[in-house]
């Protein structure tokens, strides 16, 4: 029996140990239309998905991690690819000669039948372009057009003007909620895009940073209906803004606000690891040429900061994490990836991967 | 406007409508200024042309405030952002309306810009 349990720790050994030396598989948008598959195992681009309606500018993954949406912008296009056989199963573009559409990013309904987006259309008239105002949208994937849109509030157009920028939506698992994440948080009924509720948290800003609301939140604590990030509040009478992590319930609608200290200039959302412990963010002071960039490394149980470092910060970057949160990353304008160990958040290596890559975000499937 | 004359009635036009907003905008009942303790008066930044291939000093490209220290380096790293968004005002061509095919044979602008298409405007 004893020789049949240290076997059996032997196995499990080996395979914790081969599935780190795999590592997890990341999809990034890349120059000039397609998909990189990008092996952490191997250190390298291991496949490229082709698409055809052109530049990926949003990808996001399904909650059941099966399929990634690609939002493309050469002629609004989305694209559905299939995650284990890497391939599109659908696309189609919402351009037509006499119209355009500008969509940053959405999200699809639990069943991932419609798209729930901004859309600002754009009329070809015979001697100029009618700029519409921006809409909630929702598209139809099977019929791969528009179904429906619905005015927005006065007070929620500015937010929502940006061509890009927008806050991002995430949606309850039983697909009955939106949630926008802005410079607050609203929330909808996902059926008529009426507002439920306006909570007073807001996203806090990064400039340069390439997080710009394209893809998902910035958050990977992976989990479908749950939110975790960092939010930035203000009280009503000095106006001191604090940022603290919240945790929202998308289901129950229930958000936990701890705030942690004053708010820094910039400071990206958070990447939460496996553990649900451990979560990072990058904070950046100054601007321009004086820039400075540092790691802060949160502990979720505790909500307090566990550790900071100082990094040489591109002057826009993205920032992600490892599969299994060892590792971060910070990538984008270019064609390389920065890895830092989490633990100590020092630099390790720099990964090529021979193609630039979009602002659309980067997706870490085990 | 004092940089910039409106030559046409379309940018008088604007002119105008510019002229009316700010003038609405100036004290409109109950927004007035708070006071607030060290309060700092937002630097003025150079009025740069946003948008792609309007820019032309002092290179091909120039940042918010300007200068080129808020840039990527190499800049080649910034090519295609300008050119799909017009981050920052660069002399590339737009993505969007006209050259949607200019990067399609150059994955990484850093090492292969000489791939990148011709424009002739």
């Amino acid at each position: 029996m004893k020789q049949l349990c240290l076997k059996l720790t032997g196995y499990l050994a080996l395979a914790g140990l081969w599935a780190s030396v795999q590592g997890a598989t990341l999809f990034l948008g890349g120059y000039p239309s397609s998909l990189l598959v990008f092996d952490e195992g191997k250190g390298a681009v291991v496949d490229k998905i082709p698409l055809t309606t052109g530049l990926p500018t949003s990808i996001r993954l399904s909650n059941d991690k099966k399929t990634i949406y690609v939002v493309t912008n050469d002629h609004t296009g989305i694209e559905v690819v299939d995650v284990a056989t890497r391939k599109v199963t659908n696309h189609f573009v919402l351009n037509t000669p006499t119209k355009r559409y500008r969509l940053n990013n959405g999200v699809t309904d639990p069943s991932g039948k419609l798209f729930y987006t901004v859309t600002i259309e754009i009329d070809k008239l015979v001697d100029h372009f009618d700029i519409g105002k921006p809409k909630y949208t929702i598209i139809d994937l099977a019929q791969q057009k528009i179904v429906q849109t619905f005015d927005i509030p006065k007070e929620d157009e500015e937010a929502n003007a940006g061509a890009y920028g927008r806050g991002g939506f995430e949606i309850s698992t039983d697909g009955k909620y939106l949630y926008q994440f802005r410079d607050k948080v609203v929330i909808f009924d996902a059926a008529d895009f009426k507002v439920i509720d306006r909570i007073e948290l807001s996203q806090p800003d990064m400039p340069g940073m390439e997080n710009i609301g394209f893809g998902g939140q910035l958050d990977s604590i992976g989990e479908p209906g749950q939110h975790v990030s960092l939010f930035n509040s203000s009280d009503p009478y000095v106006h001191n803004r604090v940022f603290g992590v919240a945790h929202f319930d998308l289901q129950t609608r229930h958000v936990e606000f701890t705030p942690i200290g004053p708010s820094p200039a910039g400071m990206t959302g958070l990447h939460v690891a496996p553990d649900k412990k451990d979560a990072y963010t990058v904070v950046s002071t100054g601007a321009l040429g004086n820039k400075r960039c540092e790691f802060w490394h949160f502990n979720l149980s505790t909500n307090n900061i566990v550790g900071r470092n100082e990094f040489a910060c591109r002057t826009r970057f993205s920032f992600g994490i490892s599969g299994d949160g060892k590792k971060l990353y910070i990538y984008g304008a270019g064609f390389e990836i920065e890895v830092y160990d989490a633990a100590t958040m020092k630099y390790e290596k720099t990964w090529d991967l021979n193609n630039d890559v979009t602002m659309g975000g980067l997706i870490t499937l085990e | 406007m004092k940089h910039i004359r409106a030559v046409n009635r379309k940018a008088r036009r604007i002119d105008e409508i510019v002229l009316a907003q700010k003038a609405a905008a100036s004290q409109p009942a109950g927004t007035e200024a708070d006071v607030i303790a060290l309060q700092q008066q937002q630097q003025q930044r150079p009025h740069v042309p946003i948008g792609c291939t309007l820019s032309f000093s002092p290179g091909w490209e120039v940042d918010s405030a300007g200068g080129t220290a808020g840039l990527c380096q190499p800049v080649e790293r910034d090519i295609y952002d300008c050119y799909v968004t017009c981050f920052w005002p660069a002399q590339v061509p737009d993505h969007l309306n006209n050259y949607p095919d200019w990067a399609n044979k150059c994955a990484s602008a850093t090492k292969d810009w000489r791939n990148l298409d011709l424009v002739t405007p």
